[in-house]
């Protein structure tokens, strides 16, 4: 019994190792192909309170069930009138498709998506600290359709959720890869925007800048590597209400992509580019299963928003100094984000 | 208290998450004006199912007895679908009461235009049911989900 019994260990496991492989396609690439999601309510950058970027799974349910409380609170206003106010959270959780987990990176539950630097935080050097503001305020005069977010605009979608790199959003936080031989094809379902990756293929000429970037992929093994640069000058700031990114034009964004199971890819990510950032930084996801198919986000069909943003600033905008006060002291929403403001730099690393 | 200080710093940590949560998405505060709140009762008269939200037109009777069409913005289709919501849900003639914001453009033309922020049938069932019952929108991760 006493050699009996790691025989068998060894057995189950060993069995357990090949119950699965990476499914591949006929001409023997890893198979990627299905639709994916990479929701979660674990942030891009790590909020302040919590240290380190791996917690206990006893804690993650802790945040999780605290996070549905909230979104109960939100669903449950009492009965009469809403509150009027600066903040008053326009929408009910049913807008909403955010997930309601933690991140978990091959089993660990994750407080933030970035993983370098060790502060989960974008390490912006003062010149791309300095863009973002003022790409940011530029968004906010409201008077033009030119200069506000990609998201409101129906270009591509909030945030970097096309990316890369790829990153969740409040909605529509579904992917579809389709591959061939020659491409690997990502579909994002904010704002129905397309990534086509050429495999070893040649970067575009220098002076066309596709949005979402120029990507070209080749395998390391069973994963697929996925460099892009050439991004558009106008995809540089990335704003959303989970998150707000600043990637350069000409930064260079490495993905990689690995199936670890039925259920999972592994993504990981580096964004390069001095001028914006003091380091290279890098964050990592898990996509797993979506649940059903993607739909269609035609979002020009019928963005209402866009008419109503102008319309309401030519009714009730301010300008000159009176815009300069109500800026300073009503900052919207995708702005006022202790983690990006002044006192990120007095935080020790 | 040393022992709690973990769980401690979780629980403020959570509630830096509100804004996240509360906070509106599409430029709620440019397009809508959060001073403004407005109860609305009347009859659907048209659901314009579309991206990227989908709009419901519903006739307000005001107490002197003239008719003010509203117009509000409601979820994404596809998240709304997700949830179990379709262009069903609604029916022409429905009886129902929105808690929402008006819009900072008060032309009113075509429609009044506010976001519905709780819909309700007039018996008091809501039609978009958000986290309360069922629980938040489903991720996948966890395998009890499904």
């Amino acid at each position: 019994m006493k050699t009996l019994l790691p025989s068998l260990l060894l057995f189950s496991s060993l069995a357990s190792a090949q119950a699965w492989q990476t499914p591949r396609m006929p001409w023997g690439a890893p198979d990627l192909q299905g639709t994916w999601t990479n929701a979660t309510i674990t942030a891009l950058e790590r909020l302040d309170g919590l240290d380190e970027l791996v917690i206990t799974e006893e804690q993650a349910r802790e945040l999780e069930r605290q996070d549905a409380g909230l979104a109960a609170d939100i669903d449950n206003l009492p009965e009469g009138d809403l509150p009027a106010g600066k903040v008053v959270g326009g929408y009910n959780t049913a807008w909403l498709d955010a997930g309601t987990r933690m991140l978990r990176v091959k089993g660990e539950p994750r407080t933030s998506i970035i993983v370098e630097p060790k502060n989960g935080k974008v390490p912006y050097n003062i010149r791309g600290w300095s863009r973002y503001w003022w790409r940011m305020i530029k968004t906010q005069k409201r008077n033009n359709p030119e200069e506000q977010l990609l998201g409101d605009r129906c270009v591509v979608g909030f945030g970097s959720t096309g990316g890369p790199p790829m990153l969740p959003v409040l909605y529509n936080n579904n992917y579809q890869f389709v591959q061939s031989p020659g491409q690997v094809m990502i579909l994002v379902e904010m704002n129905h925007a397309v990534r086509t990756i050429r495999i070893g293929g040649e970067p575009l000429p220098e002076q066309i800048r596709p949005w979402l970037g120029d990507s070209i992929g080749h395998w390391e093994g069973d994963t697929l590597v996925v460099e892009t640069t050439r991004f558009h000058p106008q995809q540089s700031l990335r704003g959303a209400i989970k998150h707000q990114l600043y990637v350069g034009m000409n930064s260079k964004v490495t993905e990689r992509f690995t199936r670890i199971g039925e259920q999972e890819i592994h993504y990981e990510f580096t964004v390069e580019d001095k001028t914006v950032y003091r380091r290279p930084w890098r964050g990592e996801l898990t996509f797993r299963p979506a649940d059903g198919q993607i739909y269609e986000f035609a979002c020009h069909e019928g963005n209402y928003g866009m008419i109503g943003i102008l319309a309401g600033e030519r009714e009730q905008g301010v300008n000159g100094i009176r815009w300069l006060f109500e800026l300073v002291t009503n900052m919207p929403e995708e702005t006022d984000h202790e983690q990006l403001g002044p006192g990120r730099f007095n935080r020790k690393p | 208290m040393q022992k709690h200080l973990p769980l401690f710093c979780l629980t403020i940590s959570a509630a830096l998450w509100v804004p996240y949560k509360v906070w509106a998405h599409h430029a709620f505060s440019a397009e809508f004006d959060s001073k403004s709140p407005v109860t609305l009762q009347g009859t659907v008269t048209k659901v314009e199912w579309i991206n990227p939200h989908a709009w419901v037109h519903l006739a307000v009777e005001q107490e002197d007895g003239t008719v003010i069409d509203w117009m509000v913005e409601a979820g994404t289709p596809n998240t709304l679908l997700r949830a179990g919501i379709n262009k069903n849900s609604l029916p022409i003639g429905s009886e129902i009461v929105v808690r929402g914001y008006q819009s900072k453009d008060r032309s009113c033309k075509p429609a009044c235009k506010a976001n519905g922020r709780d819909m309700a049938f007039s018996d008091g069932r809501k039609v978009f049911m958000g986290s309360s019952g069922t629980g938040a929108p489903k991720d996948g991760l966890d395998p009890r989900d499904r």
